[in-house]
């Protein structure tokens, strides 16, 4: 069960990738526009732009394997793995997480002091929509904060 | 003429942080934030080796990876396809890396915490704009949202 700390997490002002791995475990990287614990805390669907998600799929369908990396703003940071369940074209619900999730990231890197010339075209500029849902059960999860906790296994 | 182009050396500056994803022998993906990509010359970039973290486990078991960077003058994102050569302890690379990375964890409230244990130098496979990540710089209508929050 995914505990509070990551929870919120992923439905704070974090920055998210999804990682997955071709048949010769070389390894991808799609960065998250958004994310969602479903509500039984055993498995997590987030958003990637379509035209990314393309290139990950036929990893996703072949294997399945995902992980999914959280950080904070404070450094804070998680790493949860697991299996695909499946995906599907985003919905008007989705893009309102999204926007939510956007509209949290840059307020918080705005009030941390991050410059503004390079903060908002940054957040502003990632590709979300037409996006892809993509959702995994969550298998293990690890601390991720930089120092020599890292890697420390949390469940 | 190598595999990274000049355009992309803004990005390997540390000025903003990078991703780097790996995979376990097991068939495992890991993705983790790295505060620099270190440009070598135009086939060899630079890891900072600072814990024996789950990356350098992956990398030392199955030496491919991909390191995605962000450009911080037009915000593009890159995608480097690389793979681990060797490791370096003294010399100028990694002397280079570790005054770059006390600057960084100064700056960062994390002085005490990073400390370079080797400077890990990966081979270029090949260095690409990631396709559908990112408008272009010049259609980012930050004004407009400038307003709406207002």
């Amino acid at each position: 069960m995914i505990p509070d700390s990551i929870v919120e997490a992923i439905h704070g002002a974090a920055v998210i990738s999804v990682g997955t791995r071709d048949e010769q475990l070389r390894a991808t990287h799609t960065l998250v526009v958004g994310a969602v614990v479903h509500p039984d805390r055993e498995a997590i669907t987030c958003f990637v732009p379509e035209q990314r998600f393309a290139r990950i799929q036929n990893n996703l369908t072949s294997n399945g394997r995902v992980t999914l990396a959280v950080s904070l703003l404070t450094h804070e940071a998680y790493q949860l793995k697991g299996a695909y369940l499946g995906s599907r074209p985003t919905d008007a619900k989705d893009l309102a997480i999204q926007e939510l999730h956007r509209a949290k990231l840059l307020s918080t890197m705005l009030q941390r002091g991050y410059p503004e010339a390079i903060v908002r075209p940054f957040i502003l500029g990632f590709i979300y929509q037409p996006g892809m849902a993509l959702s995994f059960r969550v298998e293990e999860m690890f601390l991720q904060t930089p120092g020599p906790e890292a890697g420390k296994k949390l469940n | 003429m190598g595999v990274l182009p000049d355009e992309i050396k803004p990005a390997l500056q540390g000025v903003m942080p990078s991703h780097m994803a790996t995979c376990s022998l097991a068939g495992e993906p890991n993705v983790t934030t790295v505060s620099q990509v270190y440009y070598v010359d135009s086939d060899h970039v630079a890891l900072s080796f600072q814990f024996f973290s789950k990356t350098i486990k992956n990398i030392r078991e199955n030496p491919y990876a991909l390191a995605w960077l962000i450009h911080p003058g037009t915000l593009d994102t890159w995608d480097l396809e690389i793979v681990y050569d060797h490791s370096e302890t003294s010399g100028p690379v990694f002397d280079a890396m570790d005054m770059q990375i006390e600057a960084i964890a100064s700056m960062t409230g994390m002085k005490g915490i990073f400390k370079l244990k080797a400077a890990d130098i990966y081979r270029v496979i090949s260095a690409s704009k990631t396709v559908g990540e990112r408008l272009p710089l010049a259609e980012i209508d930050t004004a407009a949202s400038a307003a709406q929050e207002k």
